[in-house]
């Protein structure tokens, strides 16, 4: 819809006074007092903002979304104070939240970098002094966290109007070939975030490395298990602090993905210590389970909210603030053990020990010295086998149990799959593999999710019924796990079409003839 | 989506356009992604933002979905705000619709596309009962009407809710008020207390409104603080709070 924005870097040591009056010397302007401007950009932990192309910003008590390329305003809303933490999810339906929930989802916007800027504005005008292009003159300073400022190059912003692209055009032509300026690289938000010390598209918990089919399996598996690491440590602060849900969640991910490596390779570690490890990633699972589950149960629960007649809708909030503050306690035992000693030994001496992994002896890893693209091959051929296994021995009559354990293998072989298998098997193979494999575990997903969620009611029955409307929440409970059955069952009876798909004739081959 | 909100009465110069202008000027200065159509041939809202009353192709074209609004939009010299302008053209707009299929929910279609790039569409419309009007009336979801507080204004308001019965919502509110006028307090007692749907908020008859021609701006610039100023910024506020409660398209 609007065309780009363009920055112009102004000479050095210029004012704003100055460059306007050079401006006018070239073109028709309206021009603006110089005024000074604070102003706080937010994006979240993982850069989705940035991503998306778009900019968040607080001044003078508004906060806006725009297009970073063009400028445009997207939305905007007035809020008294900038905010420390901000989820999309939480503000009052509106424009604002319409174009941030999409993008942002469940994170949390922070605060990126803080500027002080001396801004004026100009208008270049025409006969009948309309504005037909905006310039924004800036001279902007990013505050650090000790207050010092840090003065970035001034520049020129040409905010371009609608339908009056032609006179952008000339504009461009005078500011370049008349005054010789040059468009800036990056972005004035780019530039401070750098200035800042900081990582430009924030902190990725995605596990893009690039692997060789030929390279040994222990040199293949520190390469995967250390980025693993680093997530696991990028994500520990966000989830003691509980700034969003998502960085317990990608904490757990890497742990367990991290495990997946440990069982699926342990030929290439020396058994003895690989023990110890396994016993502490364990733990470190196991101390963050509860409080995981709660946080999906909380989020989720305007989505179980509607599985009930309207009319008992509000009947559910007893469990709601019961869960709420099963929530809380869970939190804080988890975040006692991940402060822990034990906690902080876990992490640095399996960190240690990953690094030393390929200089340790080779006694007793049997696999250490074989190609990662052949190890990881033949356990994929295991995995897929074993699931076979294990799916066809399912069916109406299995307990919950096989299902689950079904479930367990298949998040193996997709780790497996996506760490191991998709930087060194071709991609034809390995994505419609993982999305076959993707249908299954969601059937099997909902399946163990919804057994959880009708055992977590029950055991929370006798604290919601001890509340003041408790008896009355206690029956729109009940309509909450007939219908959790009924999902329940609804799995069951998808589970036969996906594990078919899965276990394709065709498939099968396909495994066979790529990973051996 | 958008809300579309059309500046309407029969009746010539009652401050439609004043109107328009300022609230679509707030709503942009509110953070709203705002777009404002002058319908009127005569071009006054066109006029106050210093943009060309042309487009290109002219109203025929727009109508028949020949050109497409998106190309004809002008962004004005307020942040967020941007102009469809007024084209001489739109004096024909009755015969232009009238060989059209379903001529009345042409107007809609030529703004079905902005729906998604705007929060709020205002219509500023021509004086009259028309093919123009009822197209008017089919893609608002509310109509502003001024009125002046005088004899057979509550008429006229009758008059126009039977017009649009089961369309937009009918949002009037009293312009041009002189409160040292006894008839105009009379006849505003009158109105309010009959009609529910008239606005608590009432545009002053003032200098500055009339200035708005001279100086081709908005009363924020020319008077801030003023008392037209804040009459429209409560009126604004007063048609936000009433479109909550009705519905959006
Ligand atoms: N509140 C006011 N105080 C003083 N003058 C006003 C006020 N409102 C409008 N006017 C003046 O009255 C004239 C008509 O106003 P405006 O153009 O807003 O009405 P309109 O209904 O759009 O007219 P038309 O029917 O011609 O489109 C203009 O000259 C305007 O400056
Ligand atoms: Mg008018």
């Amino acid at each position: 819809m609007a065309s780009h924005a363009h920055d112009y870097l102004l000479p050095a040591r210029v004012t704003l006074e100055e460059a306007g009056e050079l401006l006018s010397e070239h073109l028709d302007l309206r021009q603006g007092a110089v005024s000074s401007a604070e102003r706080r950009f937010y994006d979240t932990f993982d850069g989705l903002l940035r991503a998306a192309g778009l900019a968040a910003a607080y001044e003078r008590g508004r906060l806006s979304v725009t297009d970073s390329s063009s400028g445009e305003l997207r939305a905007a809303a007035e809020l008294a104070e900038p905010p420390e933490r901000l989820l999309a999810y939480e503000l009052p339906h509106g424009p604002l939240r319409g174009v941030l929930e999409p993008v942002v989802e469940l994170r949390a916007l922070l605060p990126l970098v803080h500027l002080a800027t001396d801004v004026r504005e100009l208008g270049v005008v025409d006969a009948a002094d309309k504005i037909v292009v905006r310039i924004v003159l800036e001279r902007p300073a990013v505050i650090i966290a000790s207050g010092r400022r840090i003065g970035l190059a001034a520049r020129a912003r040409l905010g371009p109007v609608r339908g009056y692209e032609d006179e952008l055009l000339d504009v461009r032509g005078t500011l370049e070939a008349g005054l010789g300026l040059v468009e800036a690289e990056r972005t004035v938000l780019d530039e401070a975030v750098l200035a800042a010390g900081e990582q430009l598209g924030g902190v990725s918990s995605k596990i893009d490395l690039r692997l060789r089919a030929d390279q040994r399996a222990d040199a293949a598996a520190a390469a995967v298990l250390g980025r693993l690491l680093e997530v696991i440590e990028a994500n520990l602060p966000g989830t003691i602090a509980d700034v969003d849900s998502e960085f317990l969640h990608d904490f757990r991910v890497a742990v367990r993905r991290s495990r997946a490596v440990q069982r699926e390779l342990k030929g290439v570690f020396p058994p003895a210590q690989l023990a110890s490890h396994r016993g502490e990633l364990r733990w470190l699972q196991q101390v963050t389970g509860p409080s995981r589950d709660l946080d999906v149960y909380v989020l989720d629960f305007d989505a179980f909210r509607l599985t009930v007649p309207e009319r008992f809708q509000a009947d559910l909030d007893p469990l709601l603030s019961v869960l709420r503050g099963r929530r809380l306690a869970a939190r804080r035992a988890m975040v006692r053990e991940l402060r822990s000693d034990r906690a902080r030994e876990a992490i640095s001496g399996w960190g240690s020990f990953i690094e030393r992994l390929e200089s340790l002896p080779e006694e007793g890893r049997v696999d250490a010295a074989r190609p990662i693209g052949e190890l990881a091959g033949e356990r994929i051929v295991k995995v897929y086998r074993r699931m076979l296994r294990m799916g066809r021995a399912i069916d109406a009559s299995s307990p919950p149990e096989a299902y689950h354990e079904l479930r367990k293998k298949g998040k193996e072989l997709r780790y497996l799959l996506e760490l191991l298998a998709a930087p060194v098997f071709p991609g034809e193979v390995v994505k419609p593999m993982v999305r076959s494999l993707k249908s299954l575990q969601d059937v099997l997903g909902r399946h163990q999710d919804r057994e959880v969620q009708v055992a977590t009611l029950r055991s929370l029955a006798g604290e919601v019924s001890a509340l003041p409307a408790g008896a009355v929440a206690l029956m729109a409970m009940g309509v909450l796990v007939d219908w959790l059955l009924q999902d329940e069952r609804a799995a069951r009876d998808e589970f036969a079409a996906v594990f078919t798909e899965f276990a394709s004739p065709e498939q099968r081959s396909l495994v066979k003839d790529t990973f051996r | 989506m958008s809300r579309v909100l059309a500046t309407y009465n029969i009746k010539g110069g009652v401050g439609k356009t004043s109107a328009a202008v300022n609230l679509s000027y707030l709503a942009a200065r509110g953070g709203a992604r705002t777009l404002l159509w002058d319908l009127d041939p005569q071009g006054a809202s066109t006029y106050l933002f210093r943009i060309r009353p042309k487009v290109r192709g002219g109203g025929r074209r727009l109508v028949r979905l020949k050109t497409r609004a998106d190309d004809l939009i002008k962004g004005t010299d307020y942040l967020g705000l941007d102009l469809l302008p007024a084209d001489f053209s739109y004096r024909h707009m009755d015969l232009a619709l009238d060989g059209t299929k379903r001529p009345t929910a042409r107007l809609a279609r030529v703004l079905k596309p902005l729906y998604r790039h705007y929060d709020y569409i205002f219509l500023d419309c021509p004086p009259s009962i028309s093919l123009v009007s009822e197209s008017v009336f089919e893609a608002a979801d509310a109509l502003l009407v001024p009125i002046i507080p005088a004899t057979l204004s509550s008429r006229t308001f009758a008059q126009l809710e039977e017009l649009v019965a089961g369309g937009p919502q009918v949002l009037a509110f009293f312009s041009m008020v002189e409160v040292r006028k006894s008839l105009h307090r009379e006849v505003m007692a009158e109105l309010r207390a009959r009609h529910v749907t008239m606005l608590g908020a009432a545009i002053p008859a003032a200098d500055e409104v009339e200035r708005m021609g001279v100086d081709r701006s908005v009363v924020a610039e020319i008077a801030p603080g003023g008392r037209a100023a804040l009459a429209y910024e409560a009126l604004w506020w007063d048609v936000k709070r009433r479109l909550d409660l009705g519905g959006r398209r």
